[in-house]
C-alpha cells in the first residue's frame, strides 16, 4: 500500500500555511530575539538586560489583557493609558488618605472607569471607538485638573516628604516594582488571566459575544449586563497594571500611561488576535507583549533614536498583522 | 381537575406584532395539542417567522394572550427564559448559531453546564453532545473542538435542532428546517420528528415551503396570509390544490 498523497504536499500546502499562521506570534518572537543578539551580541543577550525586559513588561502585559477581553468581543478601548493615570493618580491619594490598604482605590478606579465605559457602550449604544475615545480626552483632564498638574511620589523613607510636594513613603512598593517581585506578580496575574479567559463561561462567552452578538440575545442572553461586566473587569486590570505602574515608576504623574493605549493594542493584535473579535489567545498575548518590549529595548540598545524606532515598531504591527491574517477568508475591510 | 388530554398545550389568540410600520403579525391564532404536530404554511413574508418567535419569547407581542397548560404568559413575563422554563424550544430559520464556537458549546448555548460555580464543564459538554448526534442519526461529526462554521450546512443544522429537542422540552418549533438539506438529511430530520412525538409525546410546530413534507407530518395546518392566520385544515381535509389556493388567496 503506498500512500503517496500525503507525502507529496507542496510545502506551502494550503492546510500548512494555515497551522503555520497560528504559529505566527512564536516565529515572530524568536526572530526578533536572533536578530538583535546577531546586532548587539551580549549587551542584548545579558541577565541584566533581560532582568530589565522583566521588568519592563508587566505593566504592558496586563494592558494587553485588559484589552484582550475587550476586543474578543468585538470592541476596542482605547481609553486604558488615560485610565492608567486616573487609576494610579487614585491609588497614590488612596495611600496618602488610608495608608497602605489605599492603593485598592487605585485598581477600584480603573474598574469604575471600565464600567462607566461599558454603560455607555451597552445602554446608549454608542460604538466603543467613540466612546472610549471620549473617555481618553475626559479621563486625562480629570486627572490634570484633580493633580493641578503635579506628581504624587513615592519614596522609601518616611523623613523625605515637605514642602508642597505630596509623597507617601511605600519601600514595599517600591520594591513591587523591582525585578523578582514584579516577574512572580506577573506570572500569578498570568496564570489566572489563562484560568479565567480559556476555562471559565465568561470567558467562552466573551469569545460567543464576538461571533455572533445576536444569537446570544436570541436564546436569552443578557448581552448588555454582560458587556457592561467585561468592560469593568478589564478596567479592574487596568487599575491592577496601574498600581504596578505606579511602583515602576515611583510616581503618580499627569502624563502616565500616554499612548499606552495603542501598546496595549499592538501587544494583543502581535499576539495574533483579530481585532473583529470572537478570537483570542491568553499565551500568545504574552508573547506579543513580550516582543513589544524586546523591540524596543533591542532598538535602543542597537542605538536607533526614539522616533525610528517607533517607525519600525510600527511596521512590524503591521507586517505581524498581514501574515497572521487569513486574507481568503475576508471579504470586507473596513 | 385533571382535563389535560383535550386541554390544549399551548394557545395563541389574536397576538400581533409590528415592527415600524411593518405589521408582520396582525391577527395570529392557533392552538397545539400534547403530541401533536401543527403545520404553519403560508407566503414569504406572511408572519410566521414572526409568530414563531413571539412564541419562543425573542419577540414581545404588542396585543393578544398566549396560555401555556392553560396559565397567561403576562407581558411582563414574556421572555426566551421563560418560554424555555416552560418548556418551549425554537430552531430558528437562520440557525442561530455562534459561528466561531464548537459544536458543544452551540448545544448547551444559554445554558452552558458549570464546574465549581465558574468553569465551563467540558466533558458534560463533549458526553451530552455525542449522545444527541447519536439520537439524531449524525456519524459524521468527529472533531468536536472545531468552530460549527468549519461544518456543512447539514451538520450545523443538526447541531441546531438537537439544541431543541435535547432539553426534554414540550414543545419544538422548527423555522424551516428542512429548506437548506439534501433529501437524505430531510427523510432524517422528518423521521427524527416523528420519533420524538411518539417516543416522548412532544409537540411540534412546523414552518416550511415544503407542501408535501408538511402532509406527511402534520396533523392540522394552520395557514398565515398577510399576517393573519387566516385558514385551519385537519389533515384528511388537506389536498395540495386547496393549500396553494389558501396560501396565495388566503382561502
Ligand atoms: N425584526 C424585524 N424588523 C422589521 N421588520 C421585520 C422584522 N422581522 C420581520 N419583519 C417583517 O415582517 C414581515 C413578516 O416577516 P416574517 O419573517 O415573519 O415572514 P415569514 O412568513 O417567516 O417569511 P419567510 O417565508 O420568507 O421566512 C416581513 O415583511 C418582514 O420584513
Ligand atoms: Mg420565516
Amino acid at each position: 500500500m503506498s500512500d503517496t498523497t500525503t507525502t507529496t504536499k507542496p510545502f506551502l500546502h494550503p492546510e500548512r500555511v494555515e497551522k503555520l499562521r497560528d504559529y505566527v506570534p512564536f516565529i515572530a518572537i524568536a526572530l526578533v530575539i536572533l536578530m538583535f543578539w546577531a546586532i548587539s551580541g551580549d549587551r542584548f543577550m545579558s541577565v541584566r538586560n533581560w532582568t530589565f525586559i522583566a521588568q519592563q513588561t508587566p505593566v504592558l502585559l496586563l494592558l494587553a489583557f485588559a484589552q484582550l477581553m475587550i476586543v474578543t468581543t468585538g470592541s476596542i478601548d482605547i481609553s486604558i493609558g488615560s485610565s492608567l493615570a486616573f487609576s494610579a493618580f487614585l491609588g497614590a491619594l488612596g495611600m496618602l488618605w488610608f495608608g497602605d490598604v489605599g492603593l485598592i482605590l487605585g485598581v477600584l478606579a480603573g474598574g469604575f472607569v471600565g464600567m462607566v465605559n461599558g454603560c455607555i457602550i451597552s445602554l446608549l449604544k454608542i460604538p466603543s471607538f467613540v466612546t472610549t475615545l471620549a473617555m481618553l480626552i475626559i479621563v486625562r483632564a480629570l486627572v490634570i485638573i484633580m493633580s493641578d498638574g503635579t506628581s504624587i511620589y513615592i519614596t522609601s523613607d518616611s523623613g523625605a516628604s515637605g514642602g508642597n510636594i505630596s509623597s507617601v513613603a511605600a519601600p514595599w512598593l517600591l520594591s513591587m516594582g523591582k525585578f523578582p517581585a514584579i516577574f512572580i506578580l506577573a506570572a500569578i496575574v498570568s496564570l489566572l488571566m489563562w484560568a479565567f479567559y480559556e476555562k471559565t463561561v465568561f470567558g467562552q462567552q466573551l469569545r460567543a459575544v464576538g461571533g455572533n452578538e445576536k444569537v446570544l440575545r436570541l436564546v436569552g442572553i443578557n448581552v448588555t449586563t454582560f458587556k457592561i461586566k467585561v468592560f469593568a473587569a478589564a478596567g479592574l486590570m487596568v487599575g491592577l497594571a496601574a498600581c504596578i505602574n505606579l511602583a515602576r515608576a515611583g510616581a503618580a504623574t499627569p502624563q502616565a500611561g500616554m499612548m499606552m493605549e495603542l501598546d496595549a493594542i499592538a501587544a494583543v493584535a502581535l499576539g495574533g488576535t483579530p481585532l473583529t473579535g470572537g478570537y483570542g489567545s491568553v499565551v500568545k498575548t504574552i508573547i506579543g507583549a513580550l516582543t513589544l518590549t524586546i523591540v524596543r529595548n533591542g532598538l535602543t540598545i542597537a542605538g536607533v533614536p526614539p522616533s525610528w524606532s517607533q517607525v519600525a515598531l510600527g511596521i512590524l504591527l503591521i507586517a505581524a498583522i498581514a501574515i497572521s491574517l487569513n486574507r481568503s477568508k475576508i471579504d470586507v475591510v473596513k | 381537575m385533571d382535563g389535560s388530554d383535550t386541554a390544549p398545550l399551548l394557545t395563541v389568540e389574536h397576538v400581533t406584532k409590528s415592527f415600524g410600520g411593518v405589521q408582520a403579525m396582525r391577527d395570529g391564532s392557533f392552538d397545539l395539542k400534547r403530541g401533536e404536530v401543527v403545520a404553519i404554511v403560508g407566503g414569504n413574508g406572511a408572519g410566521k417567522s414572526t409568530l414563531a418567535k413571539i412564541v419562543s419569547g425573542a419577540h414581545v407581542p404588542d396585543s393578544g394572550r398566549i396560555c401555556i397548560k392553560g396559565v397567561e404568559v403576562s407581558r411582563a413575563d414574556h421572555s426566551v427564559s421563560h418560554m424555555q422554563a416552560s418548556g418551549i424550544e425554537v430552531v430558528y430559520q437562520d440557525l442561530a448559531l455562534v459561528p466561531n464556537m464548537t459544536a458543544p458549546y452551540n448545544l448547551f448555548l444559554g445554558r452552558i453546564p458549570r464546574k465549581w460555580g465558574l468553569f465551563v464543564d467540558e466533558k458534560k459538554m463533549r458526553a451530552k453532545t455525542r449522545e444527541v448526534l447519536k439520537q439524531l442519526n449524525v456519524t459524521t461529526v468527529q472533531d468536536l473542538s472545531q468552530p460549527i462554521s468549519s461544518m456543512s450546512g447539514g451538520q450545523q443544522q443538526s447541531i441546531a435542532i438537537g439544541r431543541a429537542i435535547a432539553w426534554g422540552s414540550d414543545i419544538v418549533i422548527l423555522d424551516e428546517p428542512t429548506a437548506a438539506l439534501g433529501p437524505n438529511e430531510t427523510g432524517e430530520v422528518e423521521r427524527l420528528v416523528e420519533d420524538v412525538r411518539d417516543q416522548h409525546g412532544t409537540s411540534f410546530i412546523l414552518i416550511s415551503h415544503n407542501l408535501d413534507q408538511v402532509r406527511r407530518l402534520a396533523d392540522r395546518i394552520i395557514v398565515t396570509h398577510h399576517g393573519v392566520t387566516s385558514r385551519e385544515f385537519k389533515r384528511d381535509e388537506i389536498t395540495s390544490d386547496r393549500l396553494v389556493k389558501a396560501i396565495t388567496l388566503g382561502e
